[in-house]
């Protein structure tokens, strides 16, 4: 998995890229999360991601939750199909941010 | 290909976070021999992942280990079989159960995606030199 942020004004853009799985999972918590402590709003672009597992989806679980205990909102973006699937299969599709 | 096309492949991997991707390769190769819908392939390749997973986290609790897992693939007359074989602790089967899916949290969703995919999970416990033996099956037209 590789990444890269921007940033504008309040929105950090994290664009992740590659496969995520267990493996990866704790450096995606270490990308996205300090940005959503921070109260950024979070927008995640997975248009490159070819692969997550139930580890991936965790990490947008918590994610999620972090975001909304903080005041804050982390949206999915350019969700590719094999991402799209996987969170369909585990019926996240209305709890999500998906825009 | 014929439905009477037979495959048969099992490779050895170590049981390490770091060998999914190696666990996933595996997975496509043999697939790729199998003329089945991509989405039925990668529903079956994050199956195999998920499972193998378990033995990483449940298993083997995370913990370091120069143990290996071994994963075989049979097709034959439609019906496909996927074997996981480890020497980690012994999985009771009673406490093999995902979360409730309403009950949105992190984890437990690995479970509830095998059973999503697959026709038929079974845990036995493995011949020796094996502790735990998990046999994912599926009926698949191709």
């Amino acid at each position: 998995m590789s990444y890269k942020v921007s940033e504008e004004g309040n929105i950090s853009t994290v664009h992740l890229d590659g496969e995520i799985d267990m493996d990866v999972t704790e450096k995606a918590k270490e990308i996205i999360m300090p940005l959503i402590e921070a109260k950024k709003e979070v927008h995640l672009n997975l248009k490159e991601v070819q692969y997550m597992d139930s580890s991936g989806i965790s990490v947008l679980i918590e994610s999620h939750q972090k975001a909304t205990e903080l005041g804050t909102k982390v949206i999915l973006k350019d969700i590719s199909k094999s991402v799209l699937k996987v969170i369909m299969m585990a019926k996240l599709e209305q709890i999500l941010n998906l825009g | 290909m014929s439905n009477l096309a037979l495959i048969s492949e099992q490779r050895d991997f170590a049981v390490s976070s770091s060998s999914l991707k190696d666990v996933r390769s595996f997975s496509r190769e043999v697939f790729e021999k199998v003329n089945i819908e991509q989405d039925l392939k990668d529903e079956l390749v994050l199956a195999i992942a998920e499972a193998a997973q378990n033995i990483v986290k449940h298993a083997y609790q995370n913990q370091e280990t120069d143990d290996k897992m071994e994963i075989k693939i049979s097709l034959q007359n439609g019906k496909l079989e996927i074997g996981f074989f480890d020497k980690g602790r012994p999985v009771d089967n009673k406490n093999v159960r995902h979360r409730k899916i309403d009950d949105v949290k992190p984890g437990g969703l690995g479970t509830f995606f095998i059973q999503q995919i697959m026709d038929a999970v079974v845990f036995k416990e493995g011949e020796k030199p094996w502790i735990n033996h998990l046999i994912l099956t599926k009926k698949i037209n191709y």
